[in-house]
């Protein structure tokens, strides 16, 4: 918040410029304080990139030198020939390209049709969707095992997908999107004689990309780093996401090589990382429309 | 002539019927798909796991309806209260620091007072970015007692190794840290937005009237941001007692040494799908969503109060 200082407040010229210097030094500290806790938050990210990068005998090399002598990237070698990381990822791509296909297709068409259809019953039926919101996840978690177990879905990609279509945060998230859509466009379509589908699929849909975006990205990531779903469905370990991948090595017989881990780790993150850092504003736009109406 | 006119108005008039049913059917079959996934992966799923928990189902055998005995089990089984307590203990730690550090950086971040601001907000809010599960190992990494970085920085300042990940004196200090280092930037994010909302010339008012900038951070930062801070207490408390992934990683499903490491969520798990106690394992579940869902209308009765 820039304030200008009033001319009232301004003393003499000594004292003007005694405050300047007290400020100044007030601003050094600050930034001293940010730069310091930003160091702190990035010794995690420092620390799991160097341990990927460190060679084995390291290990034996104790106290481990906090930045290493020798770099190597015999761990990244190892992910590659020795392990299922890479078919990992694959798995953990299809399935977080084929949520974020199904999931913003059908938030998109209910978000639109809460905004701007006119049916009975409409607003039950959306404060239904928002109060769904609020049962947690957990508590179902045994019968629908139990169900996927019946359906014989277990060790499939299905009990990752199919759930994920009830996203009531996408929906409420694309009708308030599709508010400012103006009704002039939709009825001039349906004067030309337009579908009713056809009016979402042609004329919304293009209208509202960047809520898409948003989503596609929310939705992405929370695939992409989700670990309860694959970790009670999948079984064998070639249909394992990464991160279901990167539990089950860490707490297996190959933790003596924690720094293949790590090296993994540092692969899953940086699709992660590179789209946040593309695309920031789309996730702060997400984040904080819960909070401020 | 007149039959084939006849005809032609007659086929309009049953195209326009049609159109009239599906514009009236259309808006049911667009919301559709959420009921119908809803209704059979959420809705059934919780009255059938109320139905499981008084079973005394074990995943093989045909289970047997055995009442509330579930229950009563639950309230003579250590392990639930101990991961209750863990819960609490772990939410002492973490949201209130993490809530007044957002709150600190947030206010530093929206003034003018620095520079990179935008450098700053991308570096706290990176670790929001990273999955549960590869939190969780850095900090196993991190916190490892012969090859961290912390004990080595520790040992070498002439300090003793901490078994971090073994002495239940200190297990839960490492997820404390691993949940501030991940959630802040978070709360952070919403703050920032909170204080954009607030309008400029309160502050310049009250420079006028002499206030100094702490005062202006007690006396109307943090009275105007209320519903900021309370949402973002809220979403925390209700992320606190949904952990999984974090303590799962770090401490395995058992909670680790002393079950200092079991919350509700590990707990769960354990039960249902390693012991594969379905029936008990519900039990548990149901009571644990219960505490979720009184931490959720709380949410939601403050957000309507504030609103009004």
């Amino acid at each position: 918040m820039q304030v200008q200082e009033p001319a009232l407040l301004r003393g003499s010229y000594t004292g003007a410029w005694a405050g300047r210097r007290r400020r100044l030094a007030g601003r050094a500290a600050l930034f001293l304080f940010l730069a310091l806790v930003g160091v702190l938050f990035l010794l995690p990210f420092y620390w799991m990139i160097i341990s990927s990068i460190r060679p084995v005998a390291d290990y034996f090399n104790l106290p481990m030198p906090i930045i290493p002598q020798r770099l190597s990237l015999e761990n990244y070698q190892k992910l590659f020939a020795r392990t299922l990381f890479l078919r990992g990822m694959a798995n953990t791509a299809f399935l977080a390209i084929v949520s974020v296909i199904t999931q913003v297709f059908c938030c998109a068409l209910a978000g639109y049709t809460f905004a701007k259809l006119r049916f009975k019953g409409r607003d039950p039926l959306f404060i239904g969707i928002l109060a769904t919101m609020m049962v947690p996840a957990g508590v179902g978690m045994i019968p629908n095992y139990i169900m996927m177990s019946r359906l014989h879905w277990i060790n499939t990609y299905w009990p990752l997908i199919v759930p994920g279509v009830a996203n009531a945060f996408g929906i409420f998230w694309m009708r308030q999107y599709c508010l400012s859509v103006p009704d002039e466009l939709i009825d001039a379509a349906r004067i030309d004689g337009a579908g009713e589908f056809a009016i979402f699929w042609r004329i919304i849909l293009p209208i509202i990309s960047p809520a898409l975006a948003s989503l596609a990205i929310f939705v992405f990531l929370g695939t992409w780093n989700e670990f309860l779903g694959p970790l009670v469905y999948l079984r064998s370990s070639e249909l394992f996401t990464v991160q279901l991948w990167l539990s089950v090595v860490s707490q297996l017989g190959e933790v003596k090589q924690p720094f293949v881990v790590m090296a993994g780790a540092v692969l899953a993150s940086v699709p992660i990382l590179v789209m946040f850092v593309t695309l920031q504003r789309y996730f702060v736009s997400g984040l904080t429309l819960g909070s401020i109406k | 002539m007149t039959s084939a006119a006849e005809s032609l108005s007659a086929s309009r008039a049953a195209v326009r019927r049609r159109d009239r049913w599906w514009r009236t059917v259309s808006p049911y079959v667009f919301i559709s798909p959420f009921y119908i996934t809803f209704l059979i992966f959420g809705l059934l799923p919780i009255g059938f796991s109320l139905v499981v928990s008084l079973t005394n189902w074990r995943g093989t055998a045909r289970p047997q309806f055995i009442g509330l005995q579930n229950y009563a089990t639950l309230l003579q089984d250590p392990g639930l209260p101990k991961a209750l307590l863990n819960t609490v203990y772990v939410w002492i730690g973490s949201v209130p620091t993490m809530i007044f550090l957002a709150l600190i950086f947030a206010v530093i971040l929206n003034s003018r007072l620095v520079r990179g601001r935008n450098a700053f907000r991308t570096v706290y809010f990176l670790p929001q970015v990273t999955s549960l599960v590869i939190t969780g190992l850095v900090f196993g990494q991190l916190f490892s007692t012969s090859f961290g970085l912390v004990n080595t920085v520790l040992v070498a300042v002439g300090g003793n190794a901490i078994n971090w990940l073994a002495d239940p004196r200190f297990m839960k200090a490492v997820l404390v840290m691993a949940l501030v280092w991940r959630w802040v930037g978070n709360d952070m994010v919403i703050m920032l937005a909170g204080l954009n909302s607030i309008p400029g010339d309160i502050y310049e008012a009250a420079i006028v009237d002499g206030a100094s900038g702490v005062q202006s951070f007690f006396f109307i930062t943090v009275p105007l941001m209320r519903p900021v801070i309370l949402f973002d207490f809220v979403i925390t408390t209700i992320g606190i007692f949904g952990l999984f992934a974090e303590p799962f990683v770090l401490f395995g499903p058992g909670g680790g040494v002393k079950q200092a490491g079991l919350v509700t969520g590990t707990l769960i798990y354990q039960y249902s799908f390693q012991l594969f106690k379905f029936g008990y394992g519900a039990a548990v579940a149901w009571v644990v969503g219960v505490i979720i869902i009184f931490f959720s209308m709380l949410q939601l009765r403050l957000g309507n109060r504030e609103a009004t």
